[in-house]
C-alpha cells in the first residue's frame, strides 16, 4: 500500500494569505537564490525557505537568520519566472516571527529596525546621529566601525540637530493603530 | 522622462512650482545631493517647495517588521500632499519613491488599509497625487535645458551608471519601462560630456542597511562592484540614490576607492552652477584630484 506523507499546511496558507503570494507557483529553479546578493550569509537560501514552508517547518523558518538578512533589493522577484514575490514573503515572515515571539535569528538586524522605528515614532523623522548611538548601545558594539562614522561626521554629512514633525500626534496614532491591537 | 507624456502646459509655465518630498537623508548624509538639486531646479526656473510637515516614509525597517506601519507612514505624506493641493509630488530618494508608490497602490487597491489610515489621521487618501521621481523634473523637453546649459563638458570622466536596486525595480511599482528608461539616463549623462562604460553591476545591491549590521559582508559586496567598475576602466561611478552613494564611497576594503557622483552633481559641474565646487568637498572619496587632472574644477 502506498502511504502519502502529511504536512502541516496551516503555516504556508497563513503566509500566502498575508503576503498575497502563491508558493505553488515556485519551480524551485533557484533563480532567486542565484541572484541574491546576500545568500552567502543566509543559513537557508530563499527558495529553501519556500520549500521549508511547504514542508510545514514553521519554527525553523521563523527562527532562521535568512528572513532577517534579506535586504528587499527585489533582485529575486525580478528574476523569478513566476514572479513569486520573495521580499513580500520575507516581510510577512519577520512580522510573524515578532508576533509569535520566537527566538530572533539576527538580533542585531532586528535592533537596527527597532531603533530606526523608535526614531520615527519619536520625531516623525530619523535623526541619524542618535539613531546610530542607540543602535550601538543596543547591540553593545560601541567601538565597532568607528572610522566610517567619524568620516561621515567630519565631512559634514551627519545632521547635528534633529528635526521633528509638527503634528506628532499623527505619528503616534499611526503607531498605535498598527501595533496597538493585535 | 519615464511616462512620455509631454505636458506642454507645464513646459511653458515660466516658474512652475515643484513640490518635493525630501526624505530624511537629503539634508544629512546626502547633503550634496540636496544642494545640487536646488541649483539644478533654479536652472530650469522652477520654484522648489517642500511638502509641509512631511514624515519619514518608514524606509526598510517599517515594511520589514510591520507592513501596515509602512503603508500608513508613507500614506500620511500622500494625504498631506492631497490636503496641500499638490498634484505632482517629486521624490528625491529612490527608496522613498518605492515606499510611497507602494503605499499609494495599496491604499487604492485595499480600502481596509485606507480605513486604518483614516482611523489614525482622520483622513483617507483619495488618490489624486501623482508621484514622480526627481529626474522627471526634466520631462524630456526640460532635459534639453540642461543640455543647452553645458559650458564645461565633463571630458575625461569615465563613469559607470550605478542604478542600484530600486531606481527602476520593481517596475510594476515604479511604473518605469526599465530598459528605455536606463538608455535615456545614459544618453543624458553622455550629453554632459561623461563617457559611460558598459558593465554588468549596475543593479547589484550596495548592501543597503546591512552596512551597519554586517559591515564585513557589505565591504566584500562593495569591493566586488567597485573592482568590476575599475576593470572596465571607470574613474568614477554615477549614482541616483543617497544610500548607494554613501555605501559605495564609505565601504569596501580591498579595492581602490572610486568617487561616486550624483547625477545632479554632474549637471552642476557641467553647467558650472553656483556652489558646485562646495559639494565636491563633501565626498567621502575626494574627487578633486580626478577633476583637477581633467581640468574640470
Amino acid at each position: 500500500m502506498v502511504k502519502t506523507m502529511q504536512f502541516d499546511r496551516s503555516f504556508i496558507k497563513e503566509v500566502e494569505e498575508r503576503s498575497g503570494q502563491r508558493f505553488g507557483a515556485c519551480f524551485h529553479c533557484m533563480a532567486c537564490s542565484g541572484g541574491c546578493p546576500v545568500s552567502d550569509i543566509m543559513d537557508y537560501l530563499p527558495n529553501q525557505i519556500v520549500r521549508m514552508m511547504q514542508l510545514g517547518l514553521r519554527k525553523e523558518v521563523l527562527e532562521s537568520r535568512a528572513i532577517w538578512v534579506c535586504l528587499g533589493c527585489y533582485s529575486c522577484v525580478s528574476q523569478c519566472p513566476n514572479r513569486v514575490h520573495i521580499p513580500y514573503m520575507m516581510d510577512t515572515l519577520r512580522e510573524l516571527a515578532l508576533e509569535e515571539g520566537v527566538k530572533i535569528g539576527e538580533p542585531d538586524i532586528w535592533a537596527f529596525h527597532r531603533e530606526f522605528l523608535n526614531q520615527v515614532n519619536k520625531r516623525g523623522r530619523v535623526y541619524e546621529l542618535e539613531f546610530m548611538a542607540r543602535y550601538k548601545l543596543a547591540t553593545l558594539s560601541l567601538f565597532r566601525d568607528m572610522g566610517p562614522g567619524m568620516k561621515m561626521l567630519f565631512t559634514g554629512r551627519l545632521e547635528l540637530l534633529p528635526h521633528t514633525v509638527r503634528k506628532l500626534q499623527d505619528i503616534r496614532k499611526i503607531r498605535e493603530v498598527c501595533y496597538g491591537r493585535k | 522622462m519615464g511616462e512620455n507624456d509631454k505636458d506642454l502646459a507645464e513646459v511653458h509655465t515660466p516658474h512652475p512650482r515643484v513640490h518635493y518630498y525630501p526624505g530624511c537623508s537629503l539634508m544629512s548624509s546626502a547633503r550634496e545631493l540636496g544642494e545640487s538639486l536646488f541649483q539644478m531646479s533654479r536652472l530650469v526656473g522652477s520654484w522648489l517647495e517642500e511638502l509641509k510637515d512631511w514624515n519619514c516614509c518608514g524606509a526598510s525597517p517599517a515594511h520589514s517588521v510591520n507592513q501596515n506601519y509602512a503603508i500608513l507612514l508613507a500614506g500620511r505624506n500622500l494625504v498631506l500632499a492631497e490636503r496641500q493641493g499638490i498634484r505632482d509630488l517629486y521624490v528625491i530618494c529612490p527608496s522613498c519613491f518605492v515606499r510611497l508608490r507602494t503605499a499609494e497602490k495599496t491604499l487604492i487597491a485595499e480600502p481596509e488599509k485606507n480605513d486604518l489610515l483614516e482611523e489614525a489621521i482622520g483622513k483617507r487618501y483619495q488618490g489624486s497625487v501623482r508621484l514622480r521621481f526627481f529626474l522627471e523634473v526634466g520631462s524630456s523637453s526640460r532635459l534639453n535645458i540642461f543640455q543647452q546649459a553645458v559650458v564645461n563638458p565633463l571630458k575625461g570622466l569615465k563613469g559607470v551608471l550605478y542604478f542600484g536596486c530600486l531606481l527602476t525595480r520593481p517596475e510594476w511599482i515604479t511604473g518605469f519601462d526599465v530598459l528605455p528608461y536606463e538608455d535615456e539616463l545614459r544618453s543624458f549623462v553622455e550629453s554632459l560630456g561623461v563617457e559611460t562604460l558598459d558593465w554588468g553591476y549596475g543593479k547589484q545591491c550596495c548592501g543597503a542597511h546591512l552596512a551597519v549590521t554586517k559591515p564585513d559582508h557589505v565591504d566584500s559586496m562593495v569591493d566586488r562592484i567597485r573592482n568590476h567598475a575599475r576593470r572596465v576602466g571607470a574613474n568614477c561611478m554615477i549614482s541616483f540614490c543617497p544610500l548607494c552613494q554613501v555605501n559605495m564611497e564609505l565601504r569596501g576594503k580591498n579595492s581602490e576607492p572610486l568617487p561616486v557622483f550624483y547625477v545632479s552633481e554632474l549637471i552642476g559641474m557641467a553647467c558650472r552652477l553656483p556652489r558646485s565646487e562646495k559639494w565636491v568637498r563633501k565626498h567621502l572619496v575626494d574627487p578633486r584630484e580626478l577633476l583637477a587632472t581633467h581640468r574640470l574644477l
